[in-house]
């Protein structure tokens, strides 16, 4: 009897045990149906156009791809923020929220109710208009972004041949937004994390660009989709090709995000709350799930640049390719909580630092390496693993590379200096006038 | 066919306004209600400093460091923008098109090594 009631505590996990078997059971049933989810947009076509006008049927087919699109965007913004608290809970030796419903699932709309009561405050001096627009347009480049994301063999909504130029407009739009909301505040703590924000986010966006630029130089293409076939058919994942690519822009992107080891925007110790401070209720809270929608965005960028997309060893034949995509984003995305919890916030200086004296100028070295590969790889047809050859020198270099940079960093650190003039001092007319106050 | 790819992205453009309104007018709802509080008043609907007034305007001079930054950013992003077209096309090009990126490319890297020895690229 006693033993019988040894198990009771590990019940509840094997319910949860049970509960994932029956889940994946069912998978495996629907899969034959679920496999290609395009065939339902496609079909919506065909009965249209029998109906009514080509353009009807394509504003259709385009509807079932875009409420798609936003309707997983909906779920990852409630099921992420329960991941995320629960994760760092973890981490921190917690229990993390419990309470509502079944290992508080419902938290988050719990959550999204509590924000929807609060009383809304927004400052007499402030902007009103740019105050309203911000919280509501930080969404737009968020969401648009997610739009030649390849989730399977069929499934890309917008399968254009400038993928990662798009990716680019698009992601650079939430600059001039955040500046919106830093400014529109008129709090002094506002505009200093927006500026900071904005200086911060300018400068890793040159990385970004820099290591994209060594993917499209050796795939020959700016479409998402056919950098990921191009991984599959030379049958080795980018990431392992061109390892220092995915480093920057792994770490350049949690950046541009304001994830936890850059999070300088939101650096409280310092400037309380950063560009958001006064806003209250509902438009906090889109803040924060607009930061949690991008930590995701970039899962899947990384999952469909450097890690090869929907292929995982042939299982794709059998496991819809859609979900192998999305369980390497949340692997990614679990990276990325994994971060927040141990690494501390780096100072803006550093991070400063790093951009322009670390990344740039290591990045600039990559791809004209990579450009070298590229141009032996392909007159040099006659064998297909001179590819895992330049995958090993290639580790080797991003290690070497790394040591090196960081002692040459080291001799510039200790320089005296008293030798070099400050550049700001020699241009007279920019830096603000003796007497007059001046933000930091 | 251009035009029908680009009405794919009006249309999400479009969604992802009306995606973030839901909250917001849910909240309104509450207020209609009279279920969501809204008692202003002049402490609070001042702006936040820490519990003492807000001192001097907001909008005014900042430091010049900031524009040196941008000014860094646009032209570099300038740079990878005339480098994207070339890398398209890299694989299946000469030697001599890799030494003209090689030159211009060069010039850039010795204008931030330039930089980074007068000190601009400091954090003062």
């Amino acid at each position: 009897m006693s033993l019988i009631f040894s198990f009771i505590p590990y019940i509840k996990r094997l319910i949860v045990l049970i509960l994932i078997l029956f889940g994946l059971a069912v998978g495996f049933i629907l899969s034959k149906a679920l496999f290609d989810l395009s065939i339902y947009s496609n079909a919506v076509f065909d009965f249209m156009i029998d109906k009514s006008s080509y353009n009807v049927a394509y504003f259709s087919s385009s509807l079932i791809g875009a409420l798609g699109i936003i309707s997983f965007i909906g779920l990852v913004l409630l099921v992420g923020s329960w991941v995320e608290r629960r994760m760092i809970a973890k981490f921190q030796i917690r229990v993390g929220p419990n309470r509502v419903g079944i290992f508080g699932l419902l938290q988050p709309i719990a959550d999204a109710i509590k924000l929807m009561q609060k009383e809304v405050l927004v400052p007499a001096v402030a902007d009103k208009l740019l105050f309203f627009i911000a919280p509501v347009a930080i969404f737009i480049p968020a969401i648009l972004a997610w739009a030649p994301i390849p989730w399977g063999p069929n499934m890309t909504y917008l399968n254009i041949n400038i993928g990662i130029l798009y990716i680019f407009a698009v992601s650079s739009l939430t600059v001039p937004i955040i500046f919106f909301a830093g400014w529109s505040s008129m709090n002094h703590y506002a505009l200093l994390g927006s500026m900071r924000t904005v200086a911060m986010m300018v400068s890793y966006e040159i990385p970004i660009s820099l290591s994209l630029l060594s993917v499209v130089i050796i795939t020959g293409t700016l479409n998402l989709t056919e950098i990921v076939l191009w991984q599959s058919s030379n049958s080795i994942w980018l990431g392992l090709l061109i390892p220092f690519s995915l480093f920057t822009f792994f770490f350049s992107s949690t950046a541009e995000i304001n994830r936890t080891p850059n999070d300088i925007a939101e650096a409280e110790s310092e400037i309380v709350a950063g560009y958001h401070i006064e806003y209250s209720g509902m438009k906090a809270g889109l803040f924060m799930a607009v930061e949690l929608g991008n930590a995701v965005l970039l899962g899947a960028l990384v999952t469909s640049l450097f890690l090869n997309g929907w292929f995982l060893f042939g299982l794709e034949n059998y496991i819809p390719p859609y979900i192998i995509f999305i369980a390497k984003t949340v692997a990614i995305y679990i990276v990325l909580i994994w971060l927040r919890a141990t690494l501390p916030r780096f100072r803006l200086d550093q991070l400063m630092n790093f951009a322009w004296k670390m990344l740039i100028p290591v990045s600039i070295i990559n791809f004209f390496m990579i450009a070298i590969e590229t141009t032996i790889i392909t007159n040099l047809d006659s064998s297909k693993y001179i590819i895992y050859l330049f995958a090993i020198i290639n580790i080797a270099v991003f290690v070497g590379l790394i040591i090196l940079w960081s002692k040459i960093f080291k001799i510039d650190k200790f320089s005296p200096e008293k030798i070099a003039p400050i550049f700001a001092q020699k241009i007279g007319g920019i830096k603000a006038m003796e007497g007059t106050k001046s933000v930091d | 066919m251009i035009v029908e790819e680009y009405f794919r992205v009006f249309l999400l453009l479009i969604l992802s306004i009306l995606f973030p309104l839901l909250p917001l007018s849910g909240s309104y709802l509450f207020s209609k209600i009279n279920y969501r509080p809204f008692n202003s008043n002049d402490v609070k609907s001042a702006i936040y400093e820490c519990g003492v007034e807000s001192e001097d305007i907001t909008w005014r001079q900042f430091n010049a460091k900031y524009f040196l930054y941008a000014l860094g950013f646009v032209i570099f992003d300038v740079e990878v923008i005339f480098l994207f077209p070339w890398a398209v096309i890299h694989s299946e090009q000469s030697y001599d098109i890799f030494l003209k990126v090689a030159i211009f490319v060069g010039v850039l890297a010795f204008g931030l090594l330039y930089a980074w020895k007068w000190r601009a690229l400091e954090w003062q």
